[in-house]
């Protein structure tokens, strides 16, 4: 690819975001302002704008890369990624906006009364944000080395310079319209540059050079195992995901967050179309892509090499562009969530700490994404999941529809499924990709129900410390909202 | 009008005016409320554990069609093999359909409940 495309893109897309940040704040003035802002927004919007957080480097380039390389097995990434938000929807959408946290920590807090909880989930949370912030940066320096041929450092370290600027300067989580744009141009920038080569492949009449069904790398099939592990991950992870919740509180009540959680279904669906009809065509017709060990670069260079000339460094550049947008997204929202879980426990919540706190959440990814290699992205952030399942979700979940649980079973809980999950994903690294046992790859299956198990058991063992409030908490969960009509 | 910037939630007033929760004496602070919550939130979860579990038993019925199935390795429509098809595409429209059904069914509870406590 001409270098020179890939670098444009780049600094097009990081350019437009430092602008935005620059000037975003302008557009909420107020506390107030922002308040309001929050039951004028529909909910379409609202949904482009969870759409265009969530997409995250994985769901950009690493589906089609992993669906190059192991077919049919990937496609139960996006099916996981997407049927997410449907136990979102079920379990937690509603009573979430309806309880009026901003962060999974204040809902804890309000819920159980307890400080300690919120200081664990805080970490937790901290923990969370930074292992996914890695895999975007991975991302991030995959992307400027295949394009530009510059070393992969340049990358991630671009990525959270723009972010630190952008999250410092004006904050990215209340211009909701900026994200609900980047869903969109996440979308074109996939859609546009498949179409185009469907068409060519079509117009010329190129004659593929592998059969789909076949892995071009020769790699076996996942086992039963692995399906089931990566489901539980994918399906309970999302409802944990901490830039996704904050979004939740710019809906006016729990029926429009209903609402909202349906459209980022719909839009979800017809992204993911695009990364599977890249991988597909990348196994027909440039399988080679899989043997160098460029798999999760596929998206990126697929134009370039099916259509070529003018057009293709056109289309190229578009991706780029997109893929870029989907890094700088995705590390502003956690960056932003991240920071104000920080500042607010460490650094009392003032804007100063906020600030440090944004340059804080941002460079620790940073040190842990230059130590360590590439791994296939879209298995990386399929860990993150795991992880997020086994410490957020039996906490929220049980949270929000059992009156019994206490401080000590969450805290319990949670310590018990971040060591398991993490004690998992530690041992897997250490031995190496392919030589850990599946059971210690896709730790979810047991370490889910392991850290729900203790949730519960710890919870009846210390009946005594229920919260006093948990039925005025409950109530407020559940209530729907008085509809206008009926107000006196 | 200075610039504020929002870090978290307004501590004492995070409902937006307007739209509050139903008066506090007819919902935790009688028996008959309390009763009234504790089967919305029962049958609000019925309803969820139903949606989810009804999910998970299709994908589960989808995925052992796909690798048992008989014939299915061979069949192609259009060209293309059936069981990217059917997970490449063809179960969002599920995950949809299950969605829209579960978000009509829990407003309907929430209007009972609502009629329950206007009658009161």
């Amino acid at each position: 690819m001409n270098p020179a495309v890939g670098l444009f893109a780049f600094l097009a897309v990081s350019l437009a975001t430092a602008v935005i940040g620059f000037y975003g704040l302008r557009i909420s003035r107020t506390t107030g302002d922002f308040y309001v802002a929050s039951r004028t927004v529909p909910p379409w919007w609202n949904a482009s704008a969870i759409g265009g957080e969530y997409l995250s480097a994985a769901s950009f380039l690493g589906v089609a890369g992993l669906i190059l390389l192991s077919g049919t097995d990937a496609l139960w990434f996006p099916v996981g990624y997407t049927a997410g938000y449907l136990m979102l929807l079920l379990f937690v959408a509603a009573p979430l906006r309806r309880s009026g946290a901003y962060t999974i920590p204040d809902f804890t807090e309000a819920r159980l009364d307890s400080k300690l909880v919120r200081r664990v989930t805080s970490l937790v949370v901290v923990a969370v944000g930074w292992l996914y912030i890695v895999p975007q940066l991975h991302g991030a320096a995959l992307a400027i080395r295949i394009t530009t041929g510059l070393p992969s450092w340049v990358g991630s370290t671009a990525v959270v310079v723009v972010v630190c600027l952008t999250v410092a300067a004006g904050e990215m989580r209340s211009i909701t319209f900026v994200q609900a744009f980047q869903y969109w141009l996440k979308l074109t920038a996939l859609a546009v540059p498949v179409i185009f080569v469907l068409l060519v492949l079509a117009g010329n009449g190129t004659q593929p050079q592998a059969p789909l069904p076949v892995n071009p790398t020769g790699q076996g099939a996942a086992g039963v195992y692995q399906h089931i592990s990566l489901l539980v991950a994918l399906l309970f992870g999302t409802l944990g995901l901490p830039h996704v919740l904050v979004r939740f509180y710019t809906n006016p009540d729990g029926q429009s967050a209903r609402r909202t959680t349906l459209i980022v279904l719909g839009l979800l669906s017809v992204f993911y179309l695009f990364p599977t009809l890249s991988g597909a065509l990348g196994r027909m017709f440039a399988p080679e892509l899989a043997q160098s060990g460029q798999a999760d670069a596929l998206v990126l260079l697929l134009p370039g090499k099916l259509v070529g000339g003018m057009a293709g460094d056109l289309l190229s550049a578009l991706v780029v562009a997109g893929a870029f947008a989907a890094f700088l997204s995705t590390t502003c929202g956690l960056v932003v969530s991240l920071s104000g879980v920080i500042s607010q426990d460490l650094f009392g919540g003032s804007v100063r700490g906020f600030r440090l706190a944004a340059v804080l959440a941002a460079v620790v990814p940073l040190g842990f994404a230059l130590m360590t290699d590439t791994l296939a992205l879209a298995g990386s952030v399929g860990l993150v999941f795991a992880f997020t399942a086994s410490t957020i979700c039996p906490l929220l979940l049980l949270g929000i529809w059992w009156r019994g649980l206490t401080d000590a079973g969450a805290v319990a809980g949670m310590v018990t499924g971040a060591f398991l999950c993490g004690g998992a994903m530690v041992a897997g690294t250490l031995m190496g990709p392919g030589n850990a046992p599946a059971w210690l790859a896709q730790p979810a299956a047991w370490s889910v129900p392991a850290a729900f198990a203790v949730t519960v058991t710890v919870s009846i063992m210390t009946k005594n410390r229920v919260p006093a409030s948990v039925n005025r908490v409950m109530s407020r969960l559940h209530v729907p909202e008085r509809p206008v009509a009926t107000e006196r | 009008m200075t610039r504020v910037r929002v870090t978290a939630p307004r501590q004492s007033a995070t409902a937006a005016p307007g739209r509050l929760p139903y008066p506090r004496e007819v919902t935790e602070d009688s028996d008959a409320g309390r009763i009234f919550i504790r089967s919305l939130i029962r049958s609000q979860l019925r309803l969820a554990l139903v949606v989810a579990c009804g999910f998970l038993i299709i994908l589960g019925v989808i995925a052992l069609f796909l690798v048992y199935g008989p014939g299915v390795a061979e069949t192609r429509i259009a060209g293309i093999p059936l069981d990217w098809l059917v997970l490449g595409a063809g179960i969002y429209p599920v995950i949809g359909l299950s969605a829209w059904l579960y978000n009509r069914a829990a407003a309907r509870n929430e209007a009972r409940y609502r009629d329950l406590v206007e009658d009161k």
